[in-house]
């Protein structure tokens, strides 16, 4: 069975010798869809941690606004839009006001390239990874300005540690991404879905796939912020780290990036490591490679990013928050080795051929 | 640019030694006295370079009440009251000790159902303040869950108490010549339901927070307090135990019926804050071996042997009393004028000389540490300003 | 410092271990450290596997309260408020005991006043008593200064007082948290029992307001202060008239000395 991909860029472009008008308003759609779709995933994501998060703490969670409380996070947003936007007298205005809409416009452009079903993808460039890589660097500088512009210490403190956090961590992140891209062949983020036909890395690649999914889950965490790693918000320490001074939308901004980061990482373990919107194939067993095919691929895509998102709730409802410089010999005398041994094991698994199902 | 690189003498004195182009400055933090893990309006000052803090000084009186000054203008019944809100986690312990230096300096006779009383709901007490305090360590760690699971087995005590004295956290249950109430009908059958849950809860308490990794990673060798420091720094309860002093007024000056019941008194090693983790985990171990030898074997007898109106008059003189709170020695010094009200009262409260201990523990360390030492003394602010 | 002349004697103490017994729990990182036989279980490879296994310990106690929603232990407040009871002895509200036909035992011997330790409780007595000597006005409680600790309620010799557990006092005006507890301004019960005349009883009682307390207070306060101008008054008319007499008295003898010590100036 063949896979074709069709974006909506190509789409768009095979509209445009016809009628650049339309065109032009397909591409107005599908902004506006990306938009809401990440609105609408912020709010479910939002509902859904304080759920789990009470169920973990034998609680209820919301339970007032709606059914089960599933508006709550509804009437949240609208109380954050009509409460004052303060920025500090002392504060620099400018980045102040900044630093959230360059946190949200990282994680924003990640989300065209995310393979999400083989139809439904907005842009599939031929060096996706290096593109995801390069882009969900631009939330460091979010947080970065916001601790720096508030002219707090405590938001400071938050953003220093952040700064050396993420930028800490992208090693190991694109240590592990290399070893799926060692295995596919390809940098395109719809190609490495299609490479999965077969099976998916993580169980592919003699133990390489998982290591490199531990570390990139690992790493993937701490790049997005969350428990263990939230060393940059860290109530307990830095009251809120580097969000401190702000309020209202500016910061639900910061924390609808949060939650929407999640999805992003989820999204990508999914897409590199567990197949993407690719069934759980295995090998050549056509019969149980045509029953998974039944399920579409968007299903799965959803389903993979779900579980992801979960395990990823779970840490963080567990574990207790590493020490500052424990994060960082986790990653630079633990993780990072680790990644290059994995990388160089993957490299010599793909030059002799010995993973399983090897073209 | 050359790296900065920090030898390991210098990491443990705390003292940068190499000399970086870098130029760092050390600056100050207010750290409280509204922050979330000073545990109320505490107010810390830190000197940091960076994330290391150079210095910790604690300023009080945010939440100065005057609780002695107050005690002065009412008799002594009306004192036990108060003493409630200076440790709120230990609220009986407090009044036992208020009513411990009337009864001793009054000549008060009790009798033994009364101390078994007062034994037992201490200890429980006891158990449902170090489950506060377990969750609360857990919060400052970073880890949300363990606050929760603490306070619901808090609660359980709490019903018990609710029950029984008829209040949560004021309860103003010992008095001078007995306590308030009875024991409720279902006292006993509460308490062995809750024994029976709670220790099914202890192995949880341990795969989630004790076992776990990060906790012992952040823990040990973390905020080290040598026994010399701790008696010179007039520290008791976890914190000296842990330090590896075993004094336990329990065992040493035994009051109520501790002389009669089986116990053991844990005591650290090393004097990190994974001394006196383990320390607070195993005590709560001990109270319930402590109740679970008390429940059964409740004498009868009188709960209040003298008439509750009756003015009590204490001979003139200078007396003192004390107790193990649930956080140390809790002192009362009582001076009488041979009249029905005090002439001056001081309470050595345990959390006072706990805190000073900040200043030495946390030199050297990171602001991360700051808060797991803070949170290992187990500070009640209250009790600190009075 | 002499530390050991304080020390238990040394059967008493436990020593700590250092780590809990490793065999308790048996994730799935044990499962692999114990199929693994080379693993040094003590050395560093080995203390991954714990480390792992250790993770894994606590997300199998979240996880299993996540499975288990009958662990919930939320109470849903104002919907659970006909299944929610209190204990007996909660202390919530104070109140009177009022036997069957509504009769108090108050004989105002103030016993509860003089004990409360922070002047919540305000007892007046009718001024001009219809049939007893003591008769009970206004018995009243101030929530807002209370500490709910009780002494009142064991001090009284007549067991007229009790905590009850109705636990929703809070209002949205602060003078609303004086009560008035007593139902009826009025004479005992054992005076009201000897009454055989209904209708005399019935005008021997005076039905009181349990709002009125803050009318009351107020009235007190009103009081106090008048008392306290015509005290003043008074202090400030018996000032001057001694400053007169001392005026005077120094005239007297400034006329029969001509020079006067100066301290006979001080009249102070």
């Amino acid at each position: 069975m063949s896979w074709p991909v069709k974006t909506i860029a190509e789409r768009t472009g095979d509209l445009l010798p016809g009628s650049p008008w339309t065109a032009a308003l397909y591409v107005l759609l599908t902004i506006l869809a990306v938009t809401a779709f990440m609105t609408v995933t912020g709010l479910v994501l939002i509902y859904a941690e304080r759920k789990i998060a009470a169920h973990f703490q034998c609680r209820l969670g919301p339970m007032r606004v709606g059914w089960h409380g599933v508006l709550q996070t509804i009437a949240d947003a609208l109380k954050l839009l009509l409460k004052e936007d303060i920025v500090p007298r002392d504060a620099d205005a400018l980045l102040h006001i900044l630093a959230p809409v360059l946190s949200f416009a990282g994680m924003l452009l990640v989300m065209i390239a995310l393979p999400m079903s083989p139809s439904l993808q907005v842009a599939d460039m031929n060096i996706g990874v290096l593109y995801v890589t390069a882009v969900s660097g631009l939330g460091v500088l979010g947080i970065l300005l916001g601790g720096w512009s508030s002219n707090n210490k405590w938001s400071l403190l938050g953003a220093m540690r952040a700064g050396a956090q993420i930028i800490s961590y992208e090693v190991s992140a694109t240590l592990a991404l290399l070893v799926v891209v060692l295995f596919s062949g390809t940098l395109q983020l719809s190609g490495i879905v299609q490479s999965q036909e077969a099976g998916w890395w993580i169980w592919r690649a003699h133990g390489c796939g998982i290591v490199a999914f531990a570390i990139f889950l690992i790493a993937g965490t701490a790049e997005i912020n969350r428990t263990p790693f939230d060393l940059a918000e860290g109530e307990s320490e830095l009251t809120a780290g580097f969000h401190t001074e702000y309020s209202g939308l500016r910061f639900s901004f910061f924390f609808l990036s949060e939650f929407l980061n999640m999805f992003v990482l989820a999204a990508m373990t999914s897409t590199l490591f567990l197949g993407g919107w690719m069934p759980l194939h295995i090998g050549h067993f056509t019969v149980f490679n045509g029953v998974m095919d039944i399920i579409p691929p968007g299903l799965w895509f959803t389903f993979k990013t779900t579980g992801m998102i979960f395990l990823i709730m779970w840490f963080r409802w567990t574990f207790p928050r590493l020490r500052v410089d424990q994060l960082m010999r986790l990653e630079w005398k633990i993780l990072l080795p680790i990644g290059f041994v994995n990388l160089f094991v993957s490299a010599a698994c793909v030059v002799t051929g010995c993973y399983f199902f090897a073209r | 640019m050359s790296v900065h690189v920090s030898t390991l003498q210098a990491r443990i004195t705390g003292e940068s030694t190499a000399s970086s182009p870098l130029s760092t400055e050390e600056y100050f933090v207010n750290m409280g006295p509204q922050h979330p893990s000073t545990h109320g309006v505490l107010r810390l000052v830190l000197r940091l370079d960076g994330e290391t803090v150079r210095e910790v000084v604690p300023v009080l009186g945010y939440i100065h009440r005057g609780i002695e000054k107050m005690g002065e203008h009412g008799n002594y019944r009306q004192f036990v009251h108060l003493v409630d809100r200076m440790d709120y986690l230990s609220a009986l312990a407090n009044n036992w000790a208020v009513t411990m230096v009337v009864e001793k300096a009054a000549k008060m006779e009790t009798n033994d159902r009364i101390q078994a009383i007062r034994t037992l709901v201490c200890e429980l007490q006891r158990i449902q303040s170090h489950q506060l305090w377990w969750g609360v360590f857990g919060m400052d760690l970073g880890g949300f869950t363990p606050f929760f699971y603490g306070l619901r087995d808090r609660e359980q005590i709490c019903d018990i108490f609710e029950k029984t004295i008829g209040a949560r956290l004021t309860m103003n249950y010992i008095q001078p010549g007995g306590v308030m109430f009875d024991i409720h009908p279902d006292f006993v059958k509460d308490v062995k339901a809750f024994l029976t849950y709670f220790k099914s809860k202890m192995p949880e308490y341990d795969a989630l927070m004790t076992e776990n990794v990060i906790i012992q990673e952040r823990l040990r060798g973390i905020g080290k307090l040598s026994a010399e420091r701790a008696i010179a720094l007039g520290a008791t309860g976890p914190v000296l135990r842990a330090s590896g002093v075993a004094h336990d007024l329990r065992k040493s000056e035994p009051y109520g019926l501790y002389s009669q019941v089986d116990f053991d008194v844990p005591v650290g090693t090393v004097g990190d804050c994974w001394d006196r983790y383990w320390v607070r985990m195993e005590e709560m171990r001990q109270s319930v071996r402590i109740v679970e030898q008390l429940i059964d074997n409740i004498p009868e007898g009188k709960t209040f042997l003298v008439k509750p109106a009756a003015k009590i008059k204490v001979p003139a003189g200078v007396h003192y009393s004390h107790v193990e709170t649930a956080r140390g020695v809790l002192g009362v010094l009582l001076v009488s004028n041979g009249k029905d009200a005090p002439y001056r009262i001081h309470c050595r409260t345990p959390n006072f000389n706990n805190l000073w201990c900040i200043g030495e523990m946390a030199t050297g360390g990171r602001i991360g540490d700051l808060v797991a030492m803070l949170s290992s003394i187990d500070i009640v602010v209250p009790d600190i300003d009075r | 410092m002499p530390a050991d002349s304080v020390l238990p004697p040394a059967e008493s103490v436990a020593t700590p271990e250092v780590l809990p017994p490793p065999e308790k729990h048996v994730g799935v990182g044990g499962a692999i450290l114990g199929a693994v036989p080379w693993i040094d279980k003590t050395g560093a490879v080995g203390g991954v596997f714990r480390a792992i296994r250790s993770l894994f310990g606590g997300m199998k106690i979240t996880g299993g309260y996540l499975m288990r929603p009958s662990t919930v232990v939320t109470q849903q407040y104002p919907e659970n408020r006909e299944t929610l009871k209190l204990p007996d002895r909660f202390r919530a509200q104070l109140a009177f005991n009022h036997d069957e036909n509504g009769y108090h035992k108050c004989t105002l011997c103030r016993i509860c006043e003089e004990a409360c330790p922070n002047v919540s409780i305000i007892i007046t007595g009718r001024e001009k008593p219809a049939v007893s000597k003591k008769e009970l006005d206004s018995f009243v409680w101030r929530l807002d200064s209370c500490t709910f600790c009780n002494t009142c309620v064991i001090v009284c010799p007549f067991n007229v007082l009790r905590f009850d557990g109705t636990f929703e006092s809070s209002v949205y005006d602060r003078r609303l948290l004086s009560y008035t507890l007593n139902q009826y301004a009025g004479p005992v019960a054992s005076v009201l029992e000897k009454m055989e005349d209904p209708e005399a009883r019935k005008a021997a009682m005076e039905a009181r307001d349990p709002y009125s307390g803050a009318a009351i207070i107020a009235a007190l306060i009103e009081k106090q202060k008048a008392t306290k101008i015509a005290e003043r008054a008074a202090r400030e008319a018996a000032k001057a008239s001694r400053v007169a007499a001392k005026a005077a008295a120094a005239a007297a003898a400034a006329a029969a000395q001509p020079e006067p010590p100066p301290e006979a100036e001080d009249v102070g």
